[in-house]
Parts: structure tokens; C-alpha cells; sequence
């Protein structure tokens, strides 16, 4: 006999792979048997089907009160129930699992005899419902070469990237098609070209008229200029009269010769679609433009940057003992600079120094508060008023403690703390106009008032909306809060400036940016005083080398990723330009002043960065680097390994802090040899 | 998961530190257990044996050098071949990770809810049961986890209530039990159903803070931290048969094997309490050697109890043990920052 459990039935387009599945156990005495039908499944999309599960005795009787239970291990993209209904909901191939639990009175079994049987569940992709031409050019000429773009869109409505598209022309003697969609336009005539992707295919008519065109000038935006900067070329095609034929499809390429003894470095220069060129090692590169039968060249010549600096240590606020983390350094009331800087992992100290003379850099108070990490420190613009955050604390409560800073030299006393929500511990803060945005246990960012230093008050709040969001840091200026949220990139909100009725009790957002990889970490929003545009200077966090010891005389470590850089001047349309990369090491907090980007590479030390004009490609290849600083100590809380966390630029010096140093003072001098680039000839 | 590899790396130090002037010389068998550091993204084994207590290893968890991603539970699989420790801090969700015992290898990951803590195994099912603690900020219901334990992926994600806490199986491996912290509530979960069956009101502003289940009774023990009280809960009326009053601050609870004693770690008042079942009185209340005491347990043969105490600020964590027999602290060793979760792993004659 056997018992069913749950009724079987197909559902639309299901198959039913009919078998079944048996346990691995072995069947001895008093062991227990599981089959279950069907042993796979195929679904669509949105199908059901059920499983069936029958348990047996060793001896092959059936066992029918015997619980099953079941569940998915892809339960977002197929379900079932404890029933044994299974729906699928993503395509995939994923694997139910039914389980026998252990009675456990029941002595006969052995202790870990649990009986399971796997259920493979295959959903395919949808079928392609659309193919669509994207960007059609309204004109077609004989001799060019556009490109058709299309898209792919299934059932479900995804646009799918992940299937084959081939491209076909109705007749080769006008129009030739590749299997990228390029064009060989090749005498004046109608073509049909057809798209076709899984099965779906979608047809453009095409006239191709001859070309107007007799005659191509390529201009340049200059004749010379340094590795790193962008020269504009523009293409212009004119017809017989010495008008500009607009819409004629022009092909831009760069070829060029680095100066003499920079050899064998691969390409040293690019131009973009739209003319943009960059090179990033000297030399002479001539850009040519095309369009049917008509050519022009541009020769420009590259120079070196030659920004080279040397970086000098002019003061330390060594801290050994234990690791430091972020810093802030002001002008106090008193007209004397201050310095605070956090610590880590450790008792809850933060530190305030007199860095007046960074030469001979005082520190005045240990301020303890309940906590393992302070990992932010921010002063009010005024300042007068510091909040640090608090992680660890002995009572789980955590949040911000607010200091008064307005005169270091007399006292640093706490104001108040503010915890309520913020138990989680806060990882991140900033000041912005008596208000601080705090981080809560890296959800969401809280915005309390500070009017009152002495009574804060939550008055708003925000936090993203996509599954698993999560938030690492905030930096707000003119009004806008940009907050860098790992996979969901950064988020630039109204919260006063931003022209969109935000305030700090309603933020309101203006756009956002994702980047493939998810490392985004913090954010530095920025004028660029040499062109005006608003880029935003996004840095990466990442360790996936592992093998680090965070404990005194531990292993240190090496992180990854890099400065993003995203022209925002658009809040609809942000675009990623540039990057700062350093091998082999990693990107972690950062300041862009003066068209300079000060930023902290951990174990890659600090970088001081040349980031004038408009930004394209790889600003570390380009010799943009003015200078790097390694620092060690033999001492250090882990010896001789560089970890720097946060630069900061204030009147002429730069102060970083060091993971396992504590806080310096640098400041950049004249290049006393001769400017040099990495890989390039002294 | 290639990047998971990094993980794998073990920061061994072997450090015999001095015992605790009770028991010097330590018992002729060697009791192990493992402790996690929530502050120093670390695990440590600590050995009570011959000789005294003595730090064994500090094994490093979590992925980031510079976040604190807060190991807080710690569980052994029954068979004593893996131990599972879940980590609050995440991107935001939090996870529980397996390791195997002795190699102390990484062996894999599952993703959780907010604030993953404490854990326990099924001895019917062989799921592993998570409470997401949910420390994030408002007062909104949270889960428990399901994980299946062979390909560490989460099965089911259980809504629970406000705060959940200190989750323990009953003897049979049926049922789990847990706390609402803010919803002032006991909890069972079916195992097999992976729905909650029953809810019992512990009081208005009663804010408990673990379970601990007798292995023969029955019965479930719960920490009214807030109130200074246990609660005896009856699973079969499932009513509160009887209360007692305790010292300041009833944290962690662990049943002797033979359901007699309950042993309670004091978070506020700074003290181990070793209270008689069957008289309901507190028969020894041994004040601990630094703040914050945290998790406890008791080794299967009933002869001692392992304390874990978090510590303030820059203070190690620290592993105590109790003589049951006479509640005196016969060991001590330092681990790692915040030490919290405890579990037992072995003992070697």
C-alpha cells in the first residue's frame, strides 16, 4: 500500500521527470527509507507542482506517520511548502531537500540516521519575447560604418544580455552586417537588417543615400598638453557647399610613439567615442578620424605632468599602544589648531592634540567613554562642538557622544550622548549645520539635532529601500548628504541645498550611482576649481586577500579597490570617468582641496593626487601622483606595517592618521632631483 | 567562495596562563571549551585540565581587519565535528559561520538577519536555529533563522517578535525556545513546521533575556534580567510554575545535566549564582573577577561550570570555571575583548 501524502498534479507546462528519489541511508534494520516522486522537476516560471513522499521500514513496510519535512535551499527563487507544493519563481537550477527527522525516543535508529533525499528543480529562462533596435540613426551613408544596437527582452521583461543575437542583411550588395551589429554601408539602396534572438527576430529598413560628405576637418581643443589631460578632438564632416553634414557616423583611433627609452608599455593613450583623448606617458600621438572614404589626422604632443613632489614629516602624535582611527583637525575659539583623533578596538579613548606647531604636536586630553571603538570623529564648522562614535560598549548601548571642543587648552567636556536607535553601534558621523548624521548599525542614517549640544534630538532619517541595503558612510556639504552604501553605491539627498525641498526632517533623494563591484565605502563630493564641474570621489573598501592579525605584533594586511571618480554635474545622470587604482593596495577614507585629492590607501600609505582639469581613465597611470608616504615605526602597534586611514589638508600640511601610528603631520617640498614618473626615463 | 578563503587563516598563540588560586592544579581530566571575543573578532579555546586553565588558541573570524563584526553565539554540533559561531555585523544582515573543531578550519557561511546571536542545533532535524537579535535601532519584530548545516544555507526566516534572545532546544529536539526581549515574551518554535506554536507573557516589562531547558524535567528556565528574577516555566501547561528571586541582573542560564542545578551568570550584579531546583534557593553566589559576566555552561559530567565574562572598555574577556559541587571559581584565563558566547566542546581523560 501506499500512503500519499499529498496529491500529485501537473500544472500547465510543467514536466514531470516521473522516478524517484531514494535516501542514502542504509536500509537496516529499523532504518528508515525515503522515496519521493517526482526525483527532478522542470518548471516555468510562476508553475507548482507537488511532492510526493513515501517513508519505509528496512523491512520495506511503509511508515505512515511518519513526518517529512521540506524546504529549499533557493527559497527566493523556488519554494514548497511543508505540504510539498513547490513553486518556482527564478530561473535556475536549484535543489529541494525532504528530510526524515530522528524520533528521538525511538532507540532502534541511530542517533544521526536522518533521512534525506535531494529533489533537483530546473526553472528555464524564459523565452525571448522582444527584440528591439535601439538608437536607430535617422541616415544612413554609403562608405560609413554605424553599429546597430539591440536589445533583448524575455517574457518576464527582463532585458537578457545572455543571449546570442544574429544580425542579417537582405542584401550584402548594399549593406553588410556583422555579428556586432556593424554596418559596411556600400552603395545607395534599401536593406532589410534583421535582428534574431532566441527565436524572435525584429526587422529595420534602412535607406542608404550617398554621402554628402566631401570632405572631413578633425580640429583639436590643443596641440599640446601633459600626460592626464583630456584634449578634446572634434570631427567635422562637410558637403560641397562647406556645410556640416550632421548625423554622418565618424570613427575616431589613436596611434602613437612614446618618447624615446619608454618602451614596450602598451597603450599608452585613448580616445573616446565623443573625442576625448588622454594619454598617460609622454610622447606624440596622432588621433585620426574617419568616415567612408574620407579621413583627417590630428598630431598632438604629451608631455610630463612633472607634479612630483617630495613629502617631509614634519610632526608625530605617536600612538603605539593600540590602533587610531579617523581624525578631524580645526581651529578652536582660541585661534590655536586642534587635532582629534579616534581609537580602535581598544578602550574608548579618543585623543585631542594641540597641532598649533605640527612640528611639536601636543596631546592634551584622553577623553574615555564606554566603548571598544571610536572609529568617527567630526567637529561642527563652527568649532566648538565634536561628536564621536561609539562602538562596543560595555552597556550594548552605543550611539554618539558630543564633546565641547570650543577651547581644547581648558577642557573637552561631554555634552551629552545620544543612543536611542542607534544600539547598534555607530560606525560613521558628520556634522553639517547643528546637525549630525549618524550612522545606525549600517542601516540607515539618522539625523539628530544639536541646536541644544547639551539635549540632541532625532529629527529625520534615511534609508534605502532595496533588498539587504546597508550604509558604511555620510559626508554632507551645501545641503546635500552623500552616503556610500557598499553594493547600492552612493546616495546624493536633499537634506537643505540640494533645490529639491529636502530639509534634515524630510530628506529627500536626488539620484544615485552603483558600481559593479559593491565596495563602495565613502564618498567626497567636489567642486573642481579648474573646470567647474561636480565630481564625486568615491572610494572602495575591501580585504579579500585575508591572512591580517588585528592584535599587537599581528600580520598585517592588504586591502583592494580604488577612487571612483563620477562626473555628477548631472544628478539624473552620473557617469564614471576616471579611477585612481593602486596595485596591490586598497582605497579607504579621503580629501579632494585645492584640485588635489589627499587619499588614504592603507597598507599603499597616503597618496597626494593631481586631480585639476577634467578627469578621464586611470589617474595613477597618467603621473598624476604628486607624492606617497609609507609610514612605519618599528614600534607601531604592528611593526613597520603602513595602514593609513584618513588624510586631512589643513593650512599647508597634510595630517593623516595611521592605523598603527597614530597621527602625523606632513608637508610637501620641492622635488629636489629630478622629476621622475615610474617607468619613464630620469 | 573564493573570497571566503581569506578567512581560513588561523592566528594560533599557545599561552598557559596562571590559574585560578581555587584550583591550581586543575582536575585529572582536561575539559575544553570554545569562547568567541565579540570585540576582537575572535574565538579562543580554553583548556581546564592538569596544570590549571590555560588558553589553547585564539582563532581570528570574520573578513574585515578594520570592522568589528562582533562574534556573539557559539554552538558545537552534536557530533562534536563542527562548531558554528554567528557574527552580529554584516552589510547589514549578519551570518553564522561553520568551522570544524580541532583544525579550526572555515568550512563555510550562511548570510542572516540583523544581529544574528544566539544559536542551537536540533538533534531531530540537524537544522541549525539562529535568533536575529536585531539591534539596529526601532522596536520592530525580528526572526529566527533556519541554516541547514551541510551547505550552510538558510532554509527559513521565522518571524518571531521584538528582540529575540537566548534560544535553546528542549531535550527532545522538537521544540525551540527563545525570548522576546521587548515583547516580554517566551517563544516555541516547531523544528519541524518552522512555525512558532506557542507565546507565553512572562509579564508587562518583563524583559527576559535567555532560555535554559532541562534535559529531564521538562521544564524551561527563563532570565528575567530587568526584574531580578528566573521564571520556571512547565512546557507541558506551558505555565510559570514558579519564580525566584535572584541577584541583580539574570543573564545566562545552565542547567546541571541532572536538572538540579541552575547556574546564572549576574551581567549587572557581577556575580555566578548556583541556585538548587528543588529548594528554589541560591545556594552559592560567587563574585566574578571582572564586570559583566556573560554566557555559561556545564560539562556533561556535571563537574564544573565555564563563565564567560565580557569586561569594560580595554579589559580582556575572560574564562572562569566553577567547581558545581561547591560554586567556587577554581580557574581563570584571559581571551580576547567581550567575551559572550560559550560552548563546550570535549573532554579528555
Amino acid at each position: 500500500m501506499t500512503i500519499i501524502r499529498s496529491c500529485f498534479r501537473v500544472v500547465g507546462l510543467v514536466f514531470l521527470l516521473m522516478g524517484l528519489v531514494r535516501g542514502q541511508e542504509p536500509s537496516e534494520a529499523g532504518e528508515l527509507t525515503l522515496e519521493v516522486r517526482p526525483s527532478r522537476l522542470v518548471l516555468e516560471v510562476g508553475e507548482t507542482a507537488r511532492l510526493v513522499a513515501t517513508v519505509r521500514t528496512g523491512d520495506g513496510e511503509v511508515v505512515d506517520d511518519s513526518e517529512v519535512i521540506y524546504f529549499s535551499r533557493a527559497r527566493r527563487s523556488v519554494s514548497v511548502t511543508r505540504e510539498g507544493r513547490v513553486e518556482a519563481y527564478r530561473p535556475g537550477d536549484f535543489t529541494l531537500v525532504a528530510l526524515v527527522p530522528v524520533e528521538t525516543d525511538d532507540d532502534s535508529r541511530r542517533p544521526d540516521a536522518r533521512v534525506r533525499v535531494e529533489v533537483e528543480v530546473t526553472v528555464p529562462l524564459p523565452a525571448t519575447e522582444e527584440v528591439t533596435f535601439m538608437a536607430v540613426p535617422s541616415k544612413y551613408y554609403v562608405g560609413t560604418n554605424p553599429r546597430l544596437e539591440v536589445q533583448v527582452t524575455d517574457t518576464l521583461r527582463t532585458v537578457r544580455d545572455d543571449i546570442e543575437v544574429t544580425f542579417e542583411s537582405s542584401n550584402q550588395r548594399v549593406a553588410r552586417v556583422d555579428r556586432f551589429g556593424g554596418l559596411a554601408l556600400r552603395e545607395q539602396g534599401t536593406v532589410d537588417i534583421t535582428a534574431t534572438a532566441g527565436g524572435v527576430s525584429e526587422t529595420v529598413v534602412i535607406e542608404v543615400e550617398n554621402s554628402p560628405v566631401v570632405s572631413l576637418d578633425l580640429y583639436a581643443s590643443a596641440d599640446r598638453a601633459v600626460t592626464g589631460e583630456v584634449i578634446r578632438f572634434t570631427a567635422t564632416a562637410k558637403d560641397a557647399r562647406g556645410l556640416a553634414v550632421r548625423g554622418v557616423p565618424v570613427r575616431l583611433g589613436v596611434s602613437g610613439e612614446t618618447i624615446s627609452g619608454v618602451i614596450a608599455v602598451g597603450a599608452t593613450a585613448h580616445i573616446a567615442a565623443d573625442g576625448r583623448f588622454v594619454a598617460e606617458r609622454s610622447g606624440v600621438y596622432t588621433v585620426v578620424a574617419t568616415t567612408g572614404s574620407h579621413s583627417a589626422t590630428r598630431t598632438v604632443s604629451i608631455d610630463s605632468r612633472n607634479v612630483a613632489a617630495e613629502v617631509e614629516v614634519v610632526g608625530r602624535g605617536k600612538v603605539l599602544d593600540r590602533h587610531t582611527s579617523d581624525l578631524w583637525v580645526w581651529e578652536g575659539s582660541d585661534g590655536r589648531d586642534y587635532a582629534i583623533t579616534g581609537t580602535w578596538g581598544a578602550a574608548g579613548d579618543s585623543y585631542i592634540w594641540d597641532v598649533t606647531d605640527p612640528g611639536n604636536i601636543e596631546k592634551l586630553h584622553e577623553v574615555k567613554v564606554d566603548a571598544r571603538t571610536v572609529n568617527d570623529v567630526k567637529v561642527s564648522e563652527a568649532g566648538d562642538i565634536a561628536v564621536i562614535s561609539r562602538e562596543g560598549a560595555s552597556d550594548r548601548r552605543n550611539g554618539i557622544v558630543i564633546l565641547g571642543v570650543g577651547n581644547p587648552r581648558e577642557g573637552v567636556p561631554v555634552l551629552s550622548e545620544f543612543t536611542d536607535q542607534l544600539t547598534g553601534g555607530v560606525h560613521n558621523i558628520f556634522i553639517s549645520e547643528n546637525h549630525v548624521f549618524a550612522l545606525s548599525a549600517g542601516r540607515r542614517y539618522d539625523v539628530i539635532n544639536i541646536e541644544d549640544p547639551r539635549q540632541p534630538r532625532r529629527v529625520g532619517q534615511f534609508e534605502l529601500d532595496t533588498p539587504g541595503h546597508g550604509v558604511h558612510d555620510v559626508w554632507v556639504t551645501d545641503g546635500v548628504a552623500f552616503s556610500s552604501n557598499w553594493t547600492d553605491g552612493i546616495v546624493a539627498v536633499d537634506v537643505g541645498g540640494g533645490g529639491k525641498g529636502g530639509s534634515p526632517e524630510r530628506p529627500v533623494e536626488l539620484g544615485r550611482y552603483t558600481y559593479p563591484s559593491g565596495w563602495n565605502h565613502a564618498a567626497f563630493p567636489y567642486k573642481s576649481q579648474s573646470t567647474g564641474k561636480f565630481y564625486l570621489f568615491a572610494g572602495d573598501e575591501a580585504f579579500p586577500y585575508g591572512g591580517y592579525s588585528a592584535q599587537p605584533g599581528g600580520r598585517p594586511s592588504r586591502a583592494a579597490g580604488w577612487v571612483h571618480v563620477i562626473d555628477w554635474s548631472d544628478w539624473d545622470d552620473p557617469q564614471e570617468v576616471a579611477r585612481y587604482q593602486v596595485p596591490e593596495a586598497g582605497s579607504h577614507n579621503l580629501w579632494v582641496e585645492d584640485d588635489i585629492m589627499y587619499a588614504a590607501f592603507y597598507n599603499g600609505g597616503l597618496r597626494v593626487v593631481d586631480v585639476s582639469g577634467e578627469l578621464m581613465g586611470d589617474l595613477y597611470k597618467q603621473g598624476r601622483e604628486i607624492a606617497m608616504y609609507l609610514p612605519t615605526d618599528p614600534d607601531g602597534y604592528i611593526s613597520n606595517a603602513p595602514f593609513v586611514w584618513g588624510p586631512q589638508p589643513y593650512k599647508g600640511h597634510i595630517f593623516f592618521t595611521d592605523w598603527n601610528t597614530g597621527l602625523w603631520a606632513v608637508r610637501l617640498r620641492e622635488r629636489t632631483g629630478r622629476p621622475h614618473v615610474v617607468g619613464e626615463p630620469r | 567562495m573564493p573570497q571566503c578563503l581569506g578567512r581560513l587563516f588561523l592566528f594560533v598563540t599557545i599561552s598557559l596562563v596562571g590559574s585560578g588560586a581555587a584550583g591550581a592544579l586543575g582536575p585529572a581530566s582536561s575539559y575544553y571549551v570554545y569562547v568567541a571575543s565579540e570585540s576582537d573578532d575572535e574565538v579562543a579555546v580554553v583548556r581546564y585540565g592538569p596544570g590549571g586553565t590555560e588558553l589553547i588558541k585564539r582563532i581570528a573570524v570574520g573578513r574585515y581587519p578594520t570592522e568589528v563584526e562582533g562574534p556573539h553565539g557559539l554552538k558545537i554540533g552534536p557530533n562534536g565535528k563542527y562548531w558554528y559561531v554567528s557574527i552580529a555585523h554584516g552589510f547589514p544582515y549578519g551570518s553564522v559561520h561553520k568551522y570544524e573543531t580541532g583544525t579550526d578550519e572555515w568550512v563555510g557561511e550562511a548570510v542572516l538577519g540583523l544581529f544574528p546571536a544566539t544559536l542551537d542545533l536540533s538533534s531531530r532535524t540537524g537544522l541549525l536555529y539562529v535568533v536575529n537579535f536585531n539591534l539596529h535601532g526601532p522596536l520592530e519584530p525580528s526572526t529566527i533563522s533556519v541554516v541547514e548545516v551541510e551547505t550552510m544555507t538558510e532554509v527559513a526566516q521565522v518571524v518571531s517578535g521584538i528582540r529575540p534572545h537566548g534560544g535553546r532546544f528542549g531535550h527532545d529536539g522538537r521544540y525551540f525556545y527563545s525570548v522576546n526581549m521587548m515583547d516580554f515574551e517566551l517563544v516555541e518554535l516547531d523544528a519541524l513546521s518552522f512555525d512558532v506554536t506557542r507565546r507565553l507573557a512572562l509579564g508587562e516589562g518583563v524583559m527576559p533575556t535567555w532560555v535554559g531547558t532541562s534535559t529531564v524535567s521538562g521544564k524551561a528556565y527563563v532570565a528575567g534580567s530587568n526584574v531580578d528574577k528566573v521564571f520556571e516555566i512547565d512546557l507541558d501547561t506551558w505555565t510559570i510554575e514558579r519564580t525566584f528571586e535572584v541577584g541583580s541582573g539574570p543573564y545566562n542560564l545552565a542547567l546541571s545535566p541532572d536538572g538540579t542545578k541552575l547556574v546564572i551568570t549576574y551581567k549587572s550584579g557581577q556575580a555566578v549564582g548556583f541556585l538548587d531546583l528543588e529548594s528554589g534557593r541560591e545556594i552559592e553566589r560567587t563574585r566574578t573577577s571582572r564586570p559583566i559576566p556573560h554566557g555559561v555552561v556545564v560539562t556533561p559530567d556535571g563537574e564544573y561550570a565555564f563563565v564567560s565574562l565580557e569586561g569594560i572598555g580595554d579589559d580582556p574577556g575572560t574564562v572562569e570555571v566553577y567547581s558545581m559541587a561547591t560554586g567556587d571559581r577554581v580557574g581563570v584565563v584571559d581571551v580576547g575583548r567581550q567575551a559572550g558566547g560559550i560552548a563546550f566542546w570535549k573532554k579528555l581523560e
